[in-house]
């Protein structure tokens, strides 16, 4: 492929490579036919921060709903902030206008969840793919066709497919025409919503490894969201775990799978199959949790996720936790919670009669009333 | 294993809008890269589904044959000898001044009350009616696309107001407009073209502008704002090539409608003005006396044209949307098109009737 860096460098100097500060994103509610705002407001992203090195994969996970294609969107400067800063190698994305935007586009790319969806029906792959180049007038007219097939080669699709309709390719393919699209302009930062979670299994995991080459070959670093927890695992460095427009838990992959402190995160990972269990005579302890997710427009006072707490005490309908390195945690593994889950602490239900046994994902059983 | 799938095609009722089903393939296909289905490009795989349809067969060779009788006019009017507007007294009339009937002298549909040839007057009635119906329905095309297209995709105050504009246009009464516009600057076909386009083009215009909407929703947009298109990129590289199937079958279906009305208003006196031919005032010519009830052939030939045209138009437009869009369903302004010219056709036969 092109040997010549598209992408200008930067002095990168102390600035982190990514650095998201105190985000929020909120959406007005209209109502009625001439879209009134009703004066509410649903809280996609409520006040995020974190960073990212360069290099680096951070997973973030969250149920549905939780703000993480928002967040995602916002980085990728798809959506505007409401407030907060979104630094890229010290520059605040979150300011920029759309026009002063375009070039910082081509640093940070994005692969969409749905492979269906994200490739227009009605356009062949080489015009498709061409679109990096002609929007940002980088290669030669007369290069380009060479460039896209060269690109399509890197991602594992032949060059003949050039002049084909994105519907004469299978979900896996398609995927990778997606990511050769993200690829084009030799982005730094990816950001991958939900990347392989409309693929059958087997052909996840060729994306991921086709994730993972790339992301040697070229230095990349990810923002990879995803539902599927053992994919997050697998592929991150790094782990943030969201609820409801907030970051519950963010740490080391294995600190935060096996250690998790807040009782929210520790619930999510506790749903993780592992290998193991099927070999087990009984299941391994599973946190339940009760209710649903409150709704955004009105988060629930305190620490959100107090309501579906079974730790939950009074300071924690009044006082929002911060997020914080926790006493006994390695460095950068921070946790949102005025009572986090403490060594050997078992935060399942206590039906059964068998005495509890130590598992990957050290919970338990106190009493949690049915 | 790679030649069989390669050689491949499914067969026809496998292939959606999404074309050739999946699954089978699939695993195949994510193996060795190299393999995906011999696929075809959509409006080959339509063309394959239109050609099937027979009613829509024949309804587009009416269409091409009209096509070639209105381009060759005056080539086929100087086979038959007799022009549009020239009148024979001697042989095209009886002694008592009756229109001599079919087949008799050499008038093949026979003569109309002035010893005009029936036949070389449908014939260059054409031409008005397809340049009426394929002129306006081509502005209003254009009109409606860009209109509909700036209303969906910026939505908003701005695109309210456009939508509004165009439910204003379309609840207007035509005709009185047309009457009112026509008193005012005289009779003329290219008035007649302007007034229908102008009340026309919002079919067009809120139908693109429902799909705009749904259109800019989807992933791909979002997939190319992310690279930073621009807005007009968008909008013209990304969102108007998924509409220009919806816009072929709505023009298709424009047309009879705008055929109909050029006859409706020639009928009325408002269109093209005698001795012109055109099928609305061959119509109105007619019946304006009684000669008809013993002379039907100057009445009916005209009508029949027209119900002919209409409907060819039609079942085309209908055989049209099945074959590029098999999933969609039909939508409230094709179906109110229709039941609108069933109206004014019957309105037709009953004048043919009296």
């Amino acid at each position: 492929m092109n040997a010549s860096p598209l992408v200008e460098e930067v002095d990168v100097g102390a600035q982190p490579f990514l650095e998201v500060a105190n985000v929020t994103k909120h959406f007005p509610v209209r109502s009625g036919a001439l879209g009134r705002l009703s004066g509410d407001q649903i809280r996609a992203v409520d006040g995020v921060s974190f960073s990212l090195k360069a290099g680096e994969t951070l997973g973030l996970v969250g149920e549905s709903g939780c703000g993480k294609s928002t967040l995602a969107r916002l980085i990728t400067g798809l959506q505007p902030v409401s407030s907060g800063h979104i630094r890229f190698k010290g520059k605040d994305i979150a300011a920029l206008s759309r026009r002063e935007m375009r070039p910082l586009r081509r640093a940070i790319q994005m692969v969409f969840q749905d492979p269906y969806g994200s490739l227009n029906p009605r356009r062949r792959v080489g015009s498709i793919l061409t679109d990096p180049f002609a929007v940002h007038h980088v290669v030669a007219r007369e290069a380009r066709k060479k460039e896209v097939q060269a690109l399509m080669g890197r991602v594992g699709l032949s060059s003949e497919h050039y002049n084909r309709f994105p519907s004469e390719f299978s979900g896996g393919q398609r995927q990778r025409i997606g990511i050769a699209r993200a690829l084009a302009l030799r982005p730094e930062l990816i950001i991958c919503d939900e990347p392989v979670s409309a693929l059958d299994v087997s052909i996840q995991a060729q994306i991921i490894n086709l994730l993972e080459d790339l992301q040697d070959d070229f230095g990349l670093s990810f923002m990879f969201i995803a539902h599927d927890l053992s994919v997050v695992r697998h592929v991150s460095d790094r782990i943030a775990v969201m609820y409801l427009g907030k970051l519950a838990e963010i740490g080391a992959v294995e600190d935060v799978y096996t250690r998790a402190r807040h009782p929210y995160a520790a619930s999510l990972l506790s749903a993780v199959p592992l290998p193991q269990d099927a070999l087990r005579s009984t299941p391994r302890e599973r946190v339940i949790l009760t209710g649903d997710v409150p709704t955004p427009i009105r988060p629930p006072s305190g620490c959100r996720f107090h309501p579906r707490c079974p730790k939950a005490r009074e300071i924690c309908a009044i006082e929002e936790p911060v997020l914080e390195q926790k006493p006994g945690d390695d460095t950068g593994h921070l946790t949102a919670c005025h009572f986090p889950i403490e060594e050997g602490e078992m935060l399942a239900r206590v039906s059964r009669p068998e005495p509890t046994r130590k598992t990957a994902v050290p919970l338990g059983s106190p009493e949690v009333s049915p | 294993m790679s030649e069989r799938l390669d050689e491949f095609e499914p067969p026809d009722f496998f292939v959606g809008r999404q074309g050739p089903i999946r699954g089978l393939l699939e695993d195949a296909a994510e193996e060795g890269t190299a393999i995906v289905t011999e696929g075809r490009p959509p409006w080959r795989l339509a063309w394959a589904r239109l050609r099937k349809d027979r009613v829509a067969m024949v309804a587009l060779g009416f269409v091409i044959f009209l096509v070639l009788v209105a381009i060759f006019a005056p080539v086929l009017t100087a086979l038959i000898g007799h022009g549009p507007n020239e009148q024979f007294t001697n042989t095209g009339l009886s002694l008592s001044g009756i229109p001599v009937g079919p087949g008799q002298h050499g008038f093949i549909l026979g003569t109309d009350d002035q010893g005009r040839d029936v036949l070389s007057r449908i014939i260059y009635g054409s031409r008005i009616s397809l340049e009426v119906g394929v002129g306006s329905t081509a502005m209003a095309l254009v009109i409606g696309l860009i209109v509909g297209l700036l209303s969906g995709f910026y939505g908003g105050v701005f695109g309210n107001v456009l939508a509004r504009f165009m439910d204003v246009l379309l609840s207007f009464p035509v005709l009185l407009f047309a009457l009112a516009v026509v008193a005012r600057f005289g009779p003329s076909l290219e008035l007649l073209l302007i007034v229908i386009t102008i009340f026309t083009w919002p079919y067009i215009g809120r139908l693109v502008r429902g799909q705009v909407i749904g259109l800019r929703e989807r992933e791909f947009v979002e997939a190319s704002r992310a690279l930073g298109s621009s807005d007009m990129r968008i909008m013209f590289v990304e969102i108007v090539p998924n509409l220009v199937a919806l816009a072929v079958i709505y023009a298709t279906l424009l047309i009879p409608v705008n055929i109909v009305l050029e006859a409706t208003l020639s009928y009325l006196g408002l269109g093209v003005q005698p001795p012109t031919a055109s099928w609305g005032n061959m119509i109105a010519e007619a019946q304006n006396g009684d000669l008809f009830t013993v002379a039907w052939w100057f009445l009916v030939f005209p009508c029949v044209a027209l119900v002919l045209t209409t409907l060819a138009f039609n079942l085309f437009g209908d055989g049209l949307r099945d074959a590029l869009d098999p999933r969609q369903g039909r939508s409230q302004i094709g179906s109110t098109q229709k039941s609108e010219n069933k109206d004014e056709r019957s309105r037709e036969e009953m004048g043919a009737a009296q």
